[in-house]
């Protein structure tokens, strides 16, 4: 079995402000598996974006703590990580696609800048200007050590410093970046690159500024790709495009992707497999098809009900009752059961069998389950 | 039949990345120009600051250029004394002269390069190092960190700084030091950087957590980059403007230092603007000697208002967005594209007019 590029075990994430204690993520054991794309769906306000910004450690961690759990990623918990080693992971490890294509770009810079920037972060590591992420200390191999050739011996530097690398800095012009970022924009289907080139964001449209933010996080060459609802500050049309786009990417680019979104649809286009938050819980998870032939727990199956089939017909359109409860004072027990409607006694006191997404990745390529005592009732359901 | 779509290549005003470095620099100059041109108080402003910088210039060169009787005691660039003494502004002396044999145009030129290098020396000390310390206790502000106790060191001190008014504070400061130029500049360094650390710190938090610095955080770029990079790049706008603005109000506070008679003394060995009103104002009545000080005074004024006048519209250079529009735009006052007006347009204005008219008749002939 080949190692999952990230694994989150039992990840509990809370914010702690003036109001108390809420709980964003709570319990969340996910994997991600090398070339598969994984789709985390949820209502606004049950986690999702926590959890994508909690796994490079964006999140402001004065209000956010990290309760209890592990983030490993390629074989590293990146939650012992030191701070100021953060930025080693970041880019070229976990790149990452914001929700807000209209802020997230720098207003001072051009588009050249900005795309730039990225891939001489990139360029940075691999010649070893900049350090890079070594998931802990890294083993001496005795065994196979050539001896020096007496020439590089005598030719190395008296003075240490990386030398090479040093030169190698200063050799690379600004039109060898012109070349790697029309690549890139190239890459993202951006016409004429040449003029967008020397534009600023504020001239770019929404959609021109969301493939642009894809160029930036492609071109860090990252192992895990994270999009934090790529598509959702769009407008229907663009969102169209830019969805293509990413389907288009994710055959070429050969990265892992965690896609996240509120949206069913988008992720079933583009997902392998599909985790269903609620309330900073991971309440299903399982393949796509699976899931949405099959819905094992009853928040996804009155999801899957909600959404509009048709115009104006199945009036009124069925809604899940009630609300999300409040982060601060979670119902006891399953967190879903004030809205369900085959809640039992048990359901208030016992939240349900725990997800074994963990487990089970190690033995089965995929299982579907769901954190509900009637799993396999809800999936007979009609 | 059209065989080839020649489509015309973008011309851009500022830093173009595209063609040779002469047509960029070319491009950018005039767009400069364009920018400068579209508000004209800044362009006013502009020429002003060039022209007293280019005087300033002359006057450190070669002062004999332009200095006609250069004159308290030393400056190399005495030519001759003037012959006639306490003579309102004449052709010879076009601003006067006074009782002890100086002339006041003189005295005032030589005072350029001193009072125009004290307001941006000052102003610019201030600007790096309250900056830096802004940016720093703006940046690194967590609680129960390094940077976080830092940032309330920087903070507290600032506002034992802010406490007093910087005027008094700066005046107290020479009277222990002692009078004399270098203790004046020492004085307002010591009493200027705080508001600059406000102003800084005040952006660098309202920025930091714009979405874009997450981003490029999420590309891997560290903090010290971010923070040089993207974060200065976007404090950098309305610091700049304060900064120009600032100018002229450290020119006006040195000269207040120099007329409370902190400051240099006059006539000294360097004429100073603010010490020659003093000693004017002390020693002759204005109201025959109006010249004496009326020159010094006017030499503030517009100094001071020439850097005002370009701060304000600094803004639209620095804002890529007002840059780019302003830049592009081919002339200042363009008229508006011509549009066909529908032919019974006039006729209906003016049946409307006959109408209002023959109301009026009709409300005439009613009374």
């Amino acid at each position: 079995m080949t190692q999952p590029v990230l694994s989150i075990e039992n990840l509990s994430i809370d914010y702690e402000v003036g109001a108390g204690v809420f709980h964003a993520v709570s319990d969340v054991s996910l994997v991600v598996p090398p070339g598969r794309v994984v789709g985390i769906v949820g209502e606004t306000g049950c986690g999702k974006s926590t959890l994508a910004q909690a796994i490079p450690r964006l999140l402001p961690e004065p209000p956010a703590r990290y309760r209890s759990g592990k983030i490993i990623f390629q074989g590293t918990d990146l939650i012992p990580v030191p701070r100021g080693k953060l930025p080693q992971v970041r880019g070229t490890g976990i790149g990452m696609i914001f929700q807000e294509p209209l802020n997230s770009l720098n207003p001072a810079f051009r588009v050249f800048d900005q795309i730039a920037e990225a891939i001489q972060m990139r360029h940075w590591r691999e010649e070893g200007i900049l350090p890079v992420f070594h998931p802990g200390p890294t083993p001496f191999d005795y065994t196979h050590r050539p001896l020096p050739e007496p020439v590089d011996v005598l030719s190395r530097p008296i003075v240490p410093g990386n030398a090479k690398a040093a030169v190698a800095k200063k050799v690379r012009t600004r039109s060898d970046f012109r070349k790697e970022v029309l690549e890139y924009l190239r890459l993202v289907r951006i016409n004429d690159p040449e003029t967008i080139l020397d534009l600023y964001p504020h001239e770019l449209s929404g959609g021109m500024r969301q493939r642009i933010m894809i160029a930036m996080a492609l071109s860090g060459k990252p192992a895990l790709l994270i999009a934090d609802e790529p598509t959702s500050a769009l407008d229907v049309t663009i969102q169209a495009q830019v969805l293509t786009l990413m389907k288009e990417l994710i055959d070429e680019v050969q990265a892992s992707i965690l896609y996240i979104s509120h949206d069913l649809g988008v992720v079933a286009e583009t997902a392998d497999d599909l985790g269903v938050m609620y309330a900073g819980q991971l309440v299903e998870f399982g393949p796509v098809a699976d899931i949405f032939e099959a819905p094992r727990h009853p928040y996804t199956k009155s999801l899957l009900r909600s959404i509009p089939t048709r115009y104006k017909t199945d009036w009124p359109m069925p809604t899940i009752p009630g609300a999300v409860p409040n982060l601060s004072r979670l119902p006891r027990g399953c967190r879903f059961h004030p809205r369900c409607a085959l809640a039992k006694p048990i359901c208030t006191q016992d939240p349900g069998p725990r997800l074994r997404v963990i487990e089970a990745r190690a033995g089965a390529s995929s299982s579907h389950q769901a954190s509900c005592h009637f799993a396999e009732e809800v999936a007979s359901l009609p | 039949m059209v065989t080839s779509l020649k489509v015309r290549p973008v011309q851009r005003g500022f830093g173009s990345t595209a063609g040779p470095l002469g047509r960029r620099v070319w491009r950018s100059t005039r767009g400069l120009y364009r920018v400068m041109r579209a508000n004209p108080l800044t362009f006013i402003g502009f020429v002003l600051v060039a022209i007293c910088l280019m005087l300033a210039l002359i006057v450190i060169v070669d002062p004999a250029l332009i200095v006609p009787y250069g004159a308290s005691q030393n400056t190399g660039a005495y030519k001759e004394p003037p012959t006639i003494l306490r003579w309102p502004p004449s052709i010879q002396h076009p601003f006067g002269t006074d009782q002890g044999g100086l002339d006041i145009y003189s005295e005032v030129m030589l005072a350029l390069p001193l009072d125009l290098g004290i307001g941006i020396g000052i102003a610019a000390f201030a600007l790096v190092a309250g900056g830096m310390l802004g940016l720093i206790a703006g940046f690194w502000d967590q609680p129960r960190t390094l940077g976080g106790a830092l940032s309330v060191i920087i903070m507290r001190t600032t506002d034992v700084f802010l406490a007093f008014p910087s005027l008094v504070l700066a005046l107290a400061i020479v009277a222990s030091i002692g009078r004399g130029v270098w203790a004046a500049i020492l004085a307002i360094m010591i009493t200027w950087w705080p508001y600059y650390v406000r102003l800084v710190r005040g952006e660098t938090l309202a920025v930091k957590h714009l979405p874009y610095v997450t981003a490029a955080r999420a590309a891997g770029v560290r903090d010290t980059r971010i923070l040089t990079r993207h974060v200065l790049r976007n404090v950098l706008e309305p610091v700049v403007v304060y900064f120009t603005l600032d100018i002229g109000t450290v020119l006006v506070t040195f000269s207040t230092i120099s007329f409370v008679g902190a400051g240099i003394p006059f006539p000294g060995k360097v004429p100073e603007w603010g010490s020659m009103m003093s000693f004017y104002q002390q020693n002759y009545v204005l109201s025959t000697y109006w010249w004496y000080i009326t020159f010094p005074a006017i030499a503030i004024f517009m100094s001071a208002l020439a850097f005002s006048l370009l701060g304000d519209g600094l803004r639209d250079v620095l804002d890529p967005r007002t840059r780019r529009a302003l830049a592009e735009s081919s002339s200042f006052h363009e008229p508006p594209p011509e549009v066909p007006q529908p032919a019974a347009a006039p006729d209906a204005a003016e049946s409307e007019e006959e109408a209002i008219e023959e109301e009026a008749r009709e409300v005439g002939a009613a009374a």
